[in-house]
């Protein structure tokens, strides 16, 4: 259990840190439109930052997301079932679709990534996000399977415990 | 191989109901496919590896950060509890009259339930906002839930909604391939102002013919949703009136106005947006570090959702592309008898279907780029696609005995509403809805004219 709660620990860190990004997002959405029509003034870099804290959120927030159990689930059937099955079906999705997406998402980007850190990669726009920004969003690329995985082992962790008749609950408690 | 494109679009069905999070299930059901086709070598391994760029594509898609930005604006709302106060200086206004609460309700759903757009959440909110008004104030059970149920669904096609922006997002894309494939290399484009302008007069529509039906359930059987008695603490002032409705009708006008005017692009005015309803909760009293701390947590987790199931879906759509699944889909409602009609019809009824065990998002994400595409190329208006598809799952939502909204309501319903009563309550609405859809395939205008007034055409 111990290892599950450093995890979720980890995942919620990242999460509530992004999340203010949100905000960030609308108060600079909001200057961007006042600049524009109120001094008749633009900045790519200020439109680009927008783009460049929408991608984090929803990336680096997946893990968090996954541990507060808001990833949407089709759950005509998952509602009815005790914490034995539901426990099985976690184990099994984390093990035959989360941890080879995962895997495949992280392993097919790295090349990806790499070839923009080596190209020193900026903004195609003039007046756009400079050097390391636009290598550093596509980083996020190989983040974010990693900490989906890093969740998803804690969610098979606890599964397992359930299965062995030691934890109450495959889903971690929100608190 | 297409054999094998048809067999993983029912596993995925398949497995969807086993309960794992949607998004991963798309992804690792296709990928085990894509790895056994890799094996056996009937699936070209190097269509996979332009996934990364199609990854960075989705986080770098301008017109979707509308998504998380209205989030935050509908979240915010709904924390500030303006839909509360709405409600109750409505029901306070209309209370005297028969059937009056539900028009509130009906009111309320439109202008407010939109924030997430996931179908679940608006009609839980609902639900909770407005259930234990109506049976407290005698509304028999069956006619509160079918209220509930509508108008909780109906804010999903009424401008600005976050389904609206996925939508159009995925239109955009569409119509393009339709064109290129038609021989039209400078294609004509549609935007989500396009489909928020069509959306509005269906939209509008179906509040008013709610309304209508809640007149009427009034006038002839009075007993199902009584007239409130007047109270001394029930009277309600002008300036109340103003207080409750003013601001976020204010709010909900100019970022619709602004998009459908041209003045401001979908994200700019959903930013404007989340701005001004930040700005009304702080003159509420409502926001405090606690309150915004859990506003923007609330607002990740949506976007995050969101985001996940389209990056699943794309993995998704790679592979059964992989496998010709599209040209299988292209062939089938090509040789339909019954030409574009016939095409229309089939693929409305299979998303009605799927409606009962996919959610708005997966289904505009995962099935309307596969089959919007052939249907474009049939010559059909893209925005009157588009908000005949909304209509459509807006209807299978309602349908029992599987329709999403229903579910969702039965969760939060009391023990003394029982299921029959919510499925009872919910099939005259259910019979609007098919109604505003034959209208709307009868006369196409309904959609098509308010953005040729505002765009041309």
């Amino acid at each position: 259990m111990h290892t599950a709660s450093r995890i979720d620990r980890f995942s919620r860190l990242l999460g509530h840190a992004a999340a203010w990004l949100t905000l960030v997002m609308v108060v600079v959405t909001f200057g961007v439109v006042v600049l524009r029509y109120a001094f008749d003034l633009g900045f790519i870099w200020l439109q680009e930052s927008v783009t460049w804290m929408h991608a984090a959120v929803f990336m680096l927030g997946a893990a968090y997301t996954l541990q507060m159990n808001e990833h949407v689930r089709v759950d005509v059937f998952y509602r009815e079932f005790g914490p034995r099955r539901r426990a099985l079906v976690d184990l099994a999705g984390v093990i035959l679709f989360l941890m080879p997406m995962t895997a495949f998402l992280a392993w097919a980007a790295w090349d990806f990534v790499a070839a923009s850190w080596s190209l020193r990669e900026a903004s195609r726009e003039s007046g756009g996000l400079p050097y390391p920004m636009i290598p550093l969003m596509k980083s996020i690329l190989v983040v974010m399977p990693l900490t989906l995985a890093l969740q998803g082992a804690a969610i098979a962790l606890r599964a397992i415990a359930v299965l062995g008749g030691s934890g109450a609950d495959s889903r971690t408690d929100p608190t | 191989m297409e054999w094998i494109a048809g067999l993983l679009f029912l596993s995925v069905i398949l497995l969807l109901l086993a309960g794992f999070p949607v998004a991963f299930t798309l992804g690792g059901t296709a990928l085990i496919f894509a790895g056994i086709g890799v094996a056996a070598g009937v699936f070209n391994e190097a269509l996979l590896t332009g996934l990364p760029n199609r990854v960075f594509g989705i986080m770098s898609n301008e017109t979707l950060i509308a998504v998380p930005l209205f989030v935050f604006m509908g979240v915010t709302l709904e924390r500030a509890r303006i839909a509360e106060e709405l409600l109750d200086t409505l029901s306070r206004l209309f209370g005297r009259l028969g059937g009056g609460l539900g028009i509130s309700v009906t009111l309320v759903g439109m202008l407010l339930a939109a924030s997430t757009g996931i179908v679940g959440a608006t009609v839980v909110t609902m639900g909770l906002l407005s259930l234990p008004t109506m049976l407290k104030r005698g509304y028999s059970p069956a006619v509160s839930a079918g209220t509930i149920c509508a108008s909780g669904t109906l804010g999903q096609i009424i401008p600005p909604s976050i389904i609206l922006v996925m939508l159009g997002d995925v239109m955009t894309s569409a119509y393009q391939q339709a064109q290129l494939s038609m021989g039209i290399f400078s294609p004509q484009t549609v935007s989500v102002g396009d489909l928020f302008a069509g959306a509005l007069v269906p939209g509008l529509m179906l509040v008013l013919l709610y309304v209508l039906y809640i007149v009427v359930v009034a006038i002839v059987k009075p007993e199902t949703m009584p007239a409130q008695h007047r109270e001394a603490d029930d009277r309600v002032s002008l300036g109340q009136v103003l207080r409750a409705l003013l601001p976020p009708l204010a709010l909900v006008f100019a970022v619709l106005g602004s998009i459908l005017t041209g003045r401001a692009t979908p994200t700019e005015a959903a930013g404007v947006g989340g701005m001004g309803a930040l700005l009304l909760a702080l003159l509420r009293g409502q926001l405090d570090y606690a309150r915004l701390e859990d506003i923007v947590r609330a607002t990740l987790r949506i976007s995050s959702m969101v985001f996940l199931i389209l990056i699943g879906a794309s993995i998704f759509s790679l592979v059964f592309r992989g496998y010709g699944g599209d040209d299988a889909v292209h062939a089938v409602l090509e040789g339909l008898p019954g030409g574009v009609f016939g095409a229309v019809l089939v693929v409305m009824f299979v998303m009605f279907l799927l409606g009962f065990v996919l959610d708005f998002i997966e289904i505009t994400f995962v099935v309307v780029p596969i089959v919007g595409p052939v249907l474009l190329a049939m010559g059909l208006d893209p925005v009157w696609l588009g908000v005949m598809i909304a209509v459509n799952l807006q209807t299978s939502f309602l349908t029992p005995p599987f329709g999403f909204a229903l579910f969702y309501l039965r969760g939060v319903a009391p023990p003394e509403v029982p299921t029959g009563a919510i499925y009872r309550g919910v099939m005259p609405f259910v019979g609007i809805q098919l109604l505003a859809l034959i209208l709307l395939a009868l006369f196409p205008e309904l959609v098509t004219w308010l953005p040729d007034k505002i765009y041309g055409s």
